[in-house]
């Protein structure tokens, strides 16, 4: 280790404790777990009084919450944050600031109307937060964030010679409009709907199905009483179709409306900062360099509506289930905003880049080959039912070939000193890249039938890849141009020192 | 596969790719006919429930137990022929399977850390397990069973010893 051994004299700051009030959050937030249960029982009536027992565990749970409160401490002892937690089972955590590689700002509505705030600090790896610290007053929760940025930065980069400027410089903004595309764009509206009915469940099991019965029930006496066409039907059929996605539309706008009003993205010198939210407000901040992977992401209504996503990974454990990290540079923007935004912050990496090599000659056929599969079990399948008509299935084989044609023609790699690059998709695009340093592990693999046509896939590894992330990895290239990769990039990754 | 002379033929231990010990054969292959042994076991349940008559299930289940724990020793000896470890200033390099043909490799400076394992089998034959960590997701940890105890210290001592140079944060 280079960091240096603590100095207690040097730098040191009285010890702080959390917000007064910090037992009540904790007691909210797991009040939050029996509100259903609750409500249940009040209005409903029904149920026995077991539901009532963990209550006692609530109540435990608050007195640990106070206990917490008098035993948690916190200072700021030179180029690290001391946490001494406990009374009886006493534990000293030491964070250097360099090691943090996320820090997170989180106000509630409830947390707003206090004046507090939630943090939580991350390194990398591990199940849990470096430390989550519920609740603070929100100027000392403003002030820990700002010394993390500013001694962060100065512990990570001894050359110290980018002093971060305290207003920073402003990336990307989202007015009103754009924060309503992202809703549009975005299938959050089918979330909000599975959660109400999971919600609706817990109230009355009987509620959604009742519901589809009398609605059904409804329009099939309707339509039974009026005898319609099959045109009519068609066209009721489609209009509730339609009604159904202008419904998501408008959740999802709700939503993102919610979750990204105001969003601003900042750079205060070498850290990425992230402000959103309309109730909930949300701060993340995240060192440039911890980025490990990036990718860019083009749907079909991001392309209708002129428009890209950029996502980032960074070396966060547990961040997948959570919407607390820096998951998006830019949720929405215009592609040559995308590319400026990614000439800014990799700077060597020379985006859009130039030379992208395209797939082994053959590599349409290879991805036809599961296409070829289903359309012969189809037609098997219709056979068996329907007879001769059956062969109709066959005509799966043209439209595969043609996607699999379409998709071999857009895939492409293309590597540079700085970055590896991989594209893939053919409605719904997207480009995965990363920094060469930043490559974990490589893997070359061959199947039988990749061998059969001389081909070849690099799968490159990077830490902190989330499990919606497409993989980066470069499939079917000819086996020559694999190999030349593959030993390239081994050859590259094992120069440059490790810096994440 | 096609067993041509040229697949058959065991891979070039050139370049500084070097095979696991014989013994590590023993390994490999009592590892899968305890592995398919108890597949073989298991089947016998489905084969009993779905079998017509008494008799075509005793036969079934006879054929299975004799050969699902063959195939394991074909497969054992298929993998200990395949698979190769290489160590080179570069890092470390991994091959593996003849069907399905991978290579992996670690980079010395990406190496976190390192496991040892030797399990009372392999402890018995001498041998050891290496699993090499790094900070990827999907291939964070390349495990190599069945690797000579000598060797696999000195793998990881000299593995180990690169980590030392270049921790920056």
């Amino acid at each position: 280790m280079t960091t240096p051994e603590p100095m207690p004299a040097q730098g040191a700051s009285p010890e702080r404790r959390l917000h007064p009030l910090s037992w009540l959050f904790v007691l909210i937030k797991q009040l939050k777990q029996f509100i259903v249960p609750l409500i249940a029982l009040f209005f409903f009536g029904r149920g026995d009084r077991n539901e009532l027992w963990p209550l006692i565990g609530v109540g435990v749970l608050a007195l640990a919450s106070v206990w917490q409160y008098f035993t948690y401490r916190y200072r700021i002892d030179g180029d690290r944050l001391v946490v001494r937690s406990g009374l009886l089972h006493r534990s000293l955590r030491q964070i250097p600031f360099a090691r943090i590689h996320n820090v997170a700002l989180h106000q509630s509505l409830l947390h707003r109307i206090f004046g507090v705030a939630e943090v939580r600090l991350e390194s990398a790896g591990g199940e849990k937060p470096e430390a989550q610290m519920r609740v603070l007053k929100l100027s000392d929760a403003m002030a820990l964030e700002a010394l993390l940025r500013r001694r962060g930065a100065a512990a990570a980069d001894v050359a110290g010679a980018e002093a971060a400027d305290e207003q920073g410089e402003l990336l990307l903004q989202l007015p009103l409009a754009e924060v309503l595309r992202l809703g549009l764009i975005s299938n959050r509206g089918l979330i909000v709907v599975g959660g109400a009915v999971a919600a609706s469940s817990q109230f009355s099991p009987r509620l959604i199905p009742n519901l589809f019965e009398s609605a059904g029930k409804m329009l099939f006496g309707y339509a039974g009483s009026h005898h319609f066409g099959p045109a009519e039907y068609a066209l009721a059929g489609l209009s509730l179709v339609l009604g159904f996605i202008a419904l998501m539309r408008l959740f999802s706008m709700l939503l993102a409306l919610l979750q990204y009003f105001g969003f601003r993205l900042v750079r205060q010198g070498r850290r990425l900062t992230v402000e959103r939210g309309l109730l909930t407000k949300l701060r993340t901040s995240v060192p440039r360099r911890r980025i490990q992977a990036w990718t860019l992401r083009e749907g079909i209504v991001h392309r209708l509506l002129k428009r890209r996503t950029l996502q980032i990974d960074t070396a966060v454990a547990g961040k997948q289930d959570d919407t607390r990290g820096m998951g998006e540079l830019a949720p929405v923007a215009t592609p040559p905003a995308c590319d400026a935004l990614l000439q800014h912050l990799l700077p060597r990496a020379r985006w859009p880049l130039a030379d992208w090599s395209g797939l082994h000659r053959d590599a349409w056929l290879r991805l036809w080959l599961p296409g070829i599969a289903f359309a012969f079990a189809l037609s098997a399948i219709l056979f068996w039912r329907l007879g001769m008509w059956g062969a109709l299935g066959l005509l799966w084989l043209p439209w595969a070939a043609f996607v699999a044609r379409q998709h071999a023609r857009r895939a492409g790699y293309a590597v540079n000193d700085e970055v590896v690059a991989v594209r893939e998709g053919w409605w719904s695009r997207h480009w995965r890249f990363a920094e060469i340093d930043k490559l974990q592990a490589l893997r070359l693999t061959r199947s039988p039938l990749d061998r059969r046509f001389g081909m070849a896939t690099v799968h490159l590894d990077t830490a902190g890849a989330g499990a919606m992330a497409p993989p980066l990895r470069i499939r079917y290239l000819p086996d020559a141009e694999a190999n030349a990769l593959y030993e390239r990039l081994a050859r590259d990754v094992a120069r440059r020192p490790l810096r994440w | 596969m096609s067993d041509t002379p040229a697949d058959n033929a065991p891979p070039t231990v050139g370049n500084g790719w070097q095979p696991l010990p014989p013994r590590a054969l023993n390994l490999f292959v009592l590892a899968n006919i305890l592995g398919f042994g108890m597949i073989a076991l298991v089947a016998m349940v489905p084969i009993g429930l779905l079998m017509p008559t008494r008799s075509l299930a005793l036969t079934a289940a006879l054929i299975e137990l004799v050969a699902l724990p063959l195939f394991g020793v074909w497969l054992a000896r298929k993998q200990y022929r395949y698979t190769r470890w290489k160590l080179d200033a570069d890092g470390f390099a991994l091959r593996r399977g003849n069907l399905l043909r991978s290579e992996t490799r670690v980079p010395a400076s990406r190496v976190q850390h390192l496991d040892l394992k030797h399990g009372p089998l392999e402890r018995r034959y001498k041998l050891a397990t290496l699993v090499v960590h790094t900070a990827g997701t999907r291939n964070s940890a390349v495990s190599v069973t069945g690797l000579d105890e000598a060797d696999a210290e000195t793998l990881r001592d000299r593995l180990a010893h690169q980590i030392d140079d270049d921790d920056d944060a």
